[in-house]
């Protein structure tokens, strides 16, 4: 809501010859954390509850995932969910189970194997019912204005817009996964792709601070022209949360120390409480949330010209050598792959490059097309 | 050298004309039985004399039978003897009669009294000193000057050019090693033997002043000083001699506004707060942070008066200059502990800063251009010697750098300050002096166009000063301070909005100083109101959905009795005891949530409120302060210094940031938060070496502080209607060291300090929201445990002058990332313990050289020079660490405001 004054100081301080280095910090901890990733929804098969541990920092190994644990979520009405382990860390609920607005859900967390003690309990949290998105849309948004050095730069400016009538959901959260199409310019078998990627930001907003329970032209999402996302069609698919005050205020306060830290007018970091605790150690340290939430979706594509967009795959960054011939290649399909072969006119050359991803659109997406995808007519 | 020897020579041969001239006054004639006024006009006719006097005091008076007289002076002698009135006659032949005091200048004493030495055998007298004496006076009736016991002198201490007067100057007798240091008003009183003494009257900044007095009578000796810098005549900037001995406070240090005029500059412009930052045991948490931290107190336990009143944001743009010009500082006080009952409200520290009066005598002014500010100041007498004025204005012209740049958000960014001070002193006589003054600051800055943040801050004051006689003063003041901010938002037509804040204090003073034979007693009274705007939230235009919203005002008095004396015990020891009785009332409108007392506070742990309606008491709070030191005179070279004290604060800044930014929230003292408590033990030792031109001390303290406050974490304090639930209660501790070594004479200056200090909290909740690092003490934001400050002045000549000074100090505490986790597919990050890790130590050499253009007096304009470099070795000292997520990485980043060195000129000019 209100941007710290961090922002305007260091823009003046960068007109005050100010500097800025780059380093790692050199942290001596390497404890590892219970994460817990939990989710109660009033929808079927989005339940789920992860648990991991922390990863040190700047380490880029994948996520230390916790198996062998019971996992429970009892309500209010005193009925008992058990949940079972369908992946490594993930643990999910039976199939037709689903939340139920104005139940208050508590998750417990036990494990009998590896450590005595490992007995954590959420307080008790209410599904507050969610009302629909009124509209997700975009508006072209002018990065660079033409002139006679720069050519004219475009984003897409994602918006969402929703009420409440009945004046109930105060807190929202929002998560999207955003899917697009790119075609690689080049004559090879998987040439189509679909590609998608979850948000990575904390979207929230509350109403609680608004005359009527009504959020207009909230910024979901900008979509810059840096990548290939609106070069041939893009969707996004927006999941709308309701939250409770409390679980509203973890993600501000995430949000106010996740930003950025360290500055002089910046809050000062501490770690975020959880909504989980041990019973070993009432002060032992768990990260994570057990979030209760009913959700609401909705999906929109975008077709439409943005000047300046730019595309990973360029002749500089793919082609590695134009070789006379049709073959055989050193290495081929190892560290060298085929981006088009032509035998008219002769004579007869192969064009090669040293980035799989160039010749196959399935490094990177997939090539089998989303069912939710409707290609234009 | 060369300049002592003719000085000498100067005072000799004045001394040796003067004597020629009173024996000139020869007469012959008998007056005997001649009315006094008849007598007078015959002396005047006969010889080149003037006499001036009241004719009240000479009604009826004949001369009498002085037949052994053939001297004007004899007959004066014997006439007054036995009466109440006094003369002397100066070098011009001016003969001045006084009534009931006397004030002889170059007087020429009793040939037959040989306990009272002839004024020409001052100059030799004290051996191996840079001590002469300039004029003589006698003081009493010379024929009281075998009565036995001691006698009380009194007087003023005013500057010659402005006659303001100064205070906190050291007058001391080197021979008894007695002293004492003139107050606020100048006023200074002394108790001494009868007899011959050498007074020396010092202050850093100005002319060293030494009288030679043939002490009779109680009596008054009023004293001129005039400024180094001024007339620059004189290339000696003398000592603050012997002040350190003398004061009965540990960790009280004055600022002369010519010796931090000296300073390098950050960006052209002196600056009272960067001075103070260069004292032992004052530290900042970075470079352009608002706000200093003293002794292990946090900025918000600073008290910066202005006009006596609060100033409550000290800084404009961020820190990188203070709100108060130094135009209008005449001097300033810091003290670190030691705090006089007179002051409260604050625990750490208390920034007094004097301010000037118009000069009495003519128009004046000073006019300075620098690269990012100008300022402006005039002064003069709307009616001679009684009414006074001094107008100072300020401002910067940084918008012109922004408009320049084209980066579009920078472009369209603007930040822009200006402070404007002024003061009118009516003296209607020399019993009473009136003044009013205001002032006012104002920033501004906008980022990017659509978020523009504001802040002010005023004070008005009305001062009346009345003496109601040479022993006893008093002085009431009224005044008005009041801060506020606003942000005001239109990024989204529907949610503009304003939000403000504002703190607004009344406050009266009464305070009364009584000297007492050798007590000086002060004692009065305190009262400051308070109301606060926590904060409202207004939609910004008629298109905004936003709510208005609006935290109900607090209101609250905090009052004051205080009484302390100073005393000497015997010789060698004296005393200040002291005592505030401070006490604070809330009062409604007011709703105070209850919570269940099993859990921690929060929006869901409220079971009940408490209505309070207007006026009544919903929180007091009580207690005494107690003020406590012993001075100790070891002998004339050296003394030791013991004191406690105790502070209590009822007034918050709600910061949850490492410095202190402009949008910080001001909060009293309620149903919840208690009033902050400070105690302070300091002990000192203080020594003059080398014939006085060094000056050693060493100071050790350790401070306590009780309910200072933490936030629980990420929380937002804006708009924040129930404060309590996000507050942590802390415990703080502080120790230190500091050590001083400063050679304050000669051509060559320099001083070195460094500080060995140490600052930790703890918390001390329960509930696992308000325990911070399990509630094991961890060193505050601004411990920084070494630190070092060299400062060096070479003063080549009159016309130039070079400054230069090093700060070294270990880096501040900070909390770093340790762990990263992911949660819905972002990456969050968790910290280690709270200032677990440093920042880079720092470390920064600025130089400057000042040249005055023309020291012709006859100039209409002094113009001056002023160049700097600050950061001359370029050192990229690190301001903040910071880390930012890219992609599925955490990086650290560091930033050096000054990431090479500036360099400035000023050019001012004196008119």
């Amino acid at each position: 809501m209100i941007k710290r004054a961090q922002i305007v100081l260091i823009s003046v301080l960068l007109l005050l010859n100010s500097c800025i280095t780059q380093f790692i910090p050199k942290t001596s901890e390497d404890k590892e954390i219970l994460v817990v990733e939990g989710l109660i929804t009033d929808q079927p098969a989005m339940s789920s509850v992860k648990l991991s541990k922390s990863l040190p920092l700047g380490g880029k190994s994948a996520a230390k995932t916790l198996s062998g644990c019971l996992i429970t979520v009892s309500d209010d009405l005193g009925s008992i969910v058990n949940f079972t382990e369908s992946s490594p860390g993930t643990y999910t609920p039976p199939g037709s189970f689903t939340g139920a607005s104005g139940r208050f859900y508590t998750l417990h967390i036990k494990s009998n194997s590896f450590q005595t003690g490992f007995n954590y309990e959420s307080f008790p949290v209410e599904m507050k019912a969610v009302p629909p998105i009124d509209s997700v849309y975009y508006e072209k948004k002018t990065i660079v204005e033409s002139d006679n050095y720069n050519q004219k730069q475009e984003g897409c400016q994602i918006f969402v817009n929703t009420h409440d009538p009945s004046d109930n959901c105060k807190f929202f959260r929002w998560e999207y996964t955003e899917t697009w199409k790119f075609i690689l310019p080049y004559p090879v078998k998987n040439k189509a792709c679909w590609v998608s990627s979850n948000s990575d930001i904390i979207n929230i907003k509350s109403t609680s601070v608004l005359g009527d329970d009504k959020i207009s032209r909230y910024p979901l999402n900008f979509v810059s022209n840096l990548s290939d996302r609106l070069r041939v069609k893009y969707s996004i698919l927006v999941n709308q949360y309701s939250l409770n005050e409390d679980e509203y205020l973890y993600w501000e306060k995430l949000q106010n120390i996740s930003e950025q830290v360290g500055g002089l007018y910046d809050i000062i970091p501490s770690s975020v409480p959880s909504n989980m605790f041990s019973f070993a150690d009432p002060n032992e340290k768990v990260l994570g949330y057990f979030s209760v939430s009913a959700i609401t979706s909705k999906r929109i594509f975008i077709r439409d010209f943005f000047e300046g967009t730019v595309t990973p795959y360029t002749d500089e960054l793919c082609v590695a050598d134009t070789i006379p011939g049709l073959g055989p290649i050193q290495n081929l399909n190892y560290s060298v792959w085929i981006l088009s072969q032509s035998s008219i006119p002769p004579p007869p050359y192969t064009v090669t490059t040293h980035e799989k991803g160039c010749s196959d659109c399935t490094v990177r997406g997939t090539n089998v097309k989303p069912d939710f995808w409707l290609d234009d007519k | 050298m060369k300049f002592k020897t003719q000085f000498l020579f100067y005072l000799i041969l004045s001394i040796s004309v003067n004597l020629g001239a009173q024996e000139k006054y020869r007469i012959s004639t008998n007056y005997k039985g001649v009315p006094f006024d008849d007598f007078v006009s015959a002396v005047e006719s006969a010889l080149p004399v003037k006499f001036f006097y009241l004719d009240e005091w000479v009604k009826d008076m004949k001369l009498g039978d002085y037949a052994d007289c053939t001297s004007l002076t004899c007959i004066m002698d014997n006439l007054f003897k036995g009466t109440s009135l006094y003369y002397y006659i100066d070098n011009s032949g001016n003969v001045v009669i006084t009534n009931n005091y006397a004030v002889k200048v170059n007087a020429n004493p009793s040939e037959s009294d040989n306990k009272y030495l002839p004024p020409t055998e001052y100059s030799g007298s004290v051996e191996n000193q840079r001590i002469e004496a300039n004029t003589t006076v006698e003081i009493g009736n010379p024929a009281e000057k075998n009565k036995p016991g001691n006698v009380v002198i009194t007087g003023y201490i005013t500057n010659k050019v402005t006659k303001e007067p100064v205070s906190g100057v050291t007058v001391f007798i080197q021979k008894l090693s007695a002293g004492t240091i003139s107050n606020e008003y100048g006023f200074y009183t002394l108790t001494l033997p009868r007899g011959v003494h050498l007074l020396q009257y010092s202050f850093v900044g100005m002319k060293e002043k030494i009288v030679g007095l043939n002490l009779y009578g109680a009596g008054d000796l009023n004293v001129d000083m005039i400024d180094v810098l001024i007339p620059l005549k004189e290339t000696v900037i003398s000592a603050q001699k012997s002040i350190t001995l003398r004061r009965f406070e540990v960790g009280a240090e004055k600022i002369n506004i010519t010796s931090f005029k000296l300073l390098p500059t950050s960006m052209g412009e002196s600056d009272i707060i960067k001075s103070v930052l260069l004292i032992p045991g004052v530290q900042s948490v970075g470079e352009g942070s608002a706000g200093f931290n003293v002794r292990g107190g946090s900025a918000d336990q600073n008290l910066i008066l202005l006009y006596g009143a609060p100033v409550y944001n000290s800084s404009h743009f961020f820190g990188f200059f203070s709100a108060v010009n130094t135009d209008i500082i005449k001097d300033a006080t810091l003290y670190k502990g030691g705090i006089p009952s007179r002051y409260g409200g604050r625990i750490s520290s208390v920034l007094d800063i004097g301010s000037k009066e118009g000069n009495r005598k003519e128009f004046a002014g000073n006019a300075g251009i620098s690269p990012i500010t100008t300022h402006l100041s005039v002064e003069g007498p709307i009616i001679k010697d009684t009414l006074t004025y001094i107008l100072t204005a300020r401002t910067t012209y940084s918008n012109w750098i922004f408009g320049m740049i084209k980066d579009p958000a920078l472009h369209k960014s603007r930040a822009s300050f200006y402070d404007l001070n002024g003061k009118m002193t009516w003296s209607p006589d020399k019993n009473n002096k009136i003044d009013f003054s205001a002032y006012t600051s104002h920033d501004a800055f906008r980022f990017n166009s659509d978020t523009t943040y504001r802040y002010n801050n005023n004070i008005f004051a009305l001062k009346w000063r009345h003496f109601f006689n040479s022993r006893f003063f008093s002085s009431f003041s009224l005044n008005n301070s009041s801060y506020n901010y606003d942000i005001s938002s239109k990024y989204l037509a529907t949610e503009a909005f304003v939000l403000s804040h504002r703190i607004y204090s009344t406050g009266f003073k009464a305070d009364f100083n009584w000297f007492l034979g050798r007590n000086e007693i002060n004692f009065g009274l305190d009262l400051t109101r308070y109301a606060v705007s926590p904060g409202s939230y207004l939609p910004y235009n008629d298109s905004s959905l936003v709510i208005p919203h609006t935290i109900r005002k607090e209101h609250a008095l905090e009052g004051a009795l205080y009484v302390d004396d100073k005393f000497q015990l015997t010789d060698f020891l004296s005393v200040n005891a002291g005592i505030r009785m401070s006490s604070y009332f809330s009062f409604g409108p007011q709703t105070v949530m209850l919570y269940n007392p099993e859990f921690s506070k929060s929006k869901s742990t409220v079971t009940d409120s408490l209505n309070f309606n207007p006026g009544q008491i919903s929180s007091k709070y009580a207690g005494p302060e107690f003020r406590v030191s012993f001075n100790f005179r070891i002998s004339d070279k050296n003394s030791f210094k013991i004191n406690y004290n105790r502070t209590r604060q009822y007034i918050h800044l709600l910061s949850n940031s490492t410095s202190i930014a402009p949008t910080d929230i001001w909060k009293l003292s309620d149903y919840y938060l208690k009033p902050q408590i400070g105690d302070q033990v300091a002990a000192g030792f203080y020594e003059m070496l080398f014939r006085n031109s060094f000056e050693a001390s060493a100071e050790v303290y350790y401070k306590e502080i009780r309910n200072m406050l933490d936030f629980k974490g990420g929380t937002n304090l804006i708009m924040d209607e129930n404060i309590e639930k996000d507050v942590v209660n802390m415990k703080g501790k502080a120790y230190g060291l500091e050590l001083v070594l400063k050679k304050t004479e000669g051509k060559i200056r320099y001083s070195l300090g460094y500080t060995y200090s140490r600052t930790f909290i703890k918390s001390l909740g329960t509930f696992s929201d308000e325990v911070i690092n399990s509630g094991k003490w961890f060193p505050a934001n601004f411990d920084k445990p070494n630190d070092l400050v060299v400062t060096f002045n070479y003063l080549f000549s009159r016309r130039l002058s070079f400054s230069s000074n090093y700060t070294w100090s270990t880096g501040r505490p900070i909390t770093y990332p340790i762990a990263t986790y992911i949660v819905s597919d972002k990456l969050l990050v968790t910290y280690s313990d709270r200032n677990e890790y440093r920042i880079p130590d720092y470390s920064r050499l600025d130089l400057s050289l000042r040249i005055s253009g023309n020291l012709k007096s006859h100039r209409i304009a002094h113009p001056f020079w002023t160049f700097s470099v600050y950061n001359v070795l370029g050192r990229q000292n690190v301001y903040s660490i910071y880390f930012k997520k890219s992609g599925q990485v955490v990086n650290g980043f560091m930033l050096s405001v000054f990431g090479r060195a500036i360099p400035s000129v000023t050019f001012s000019f004196d008119f």
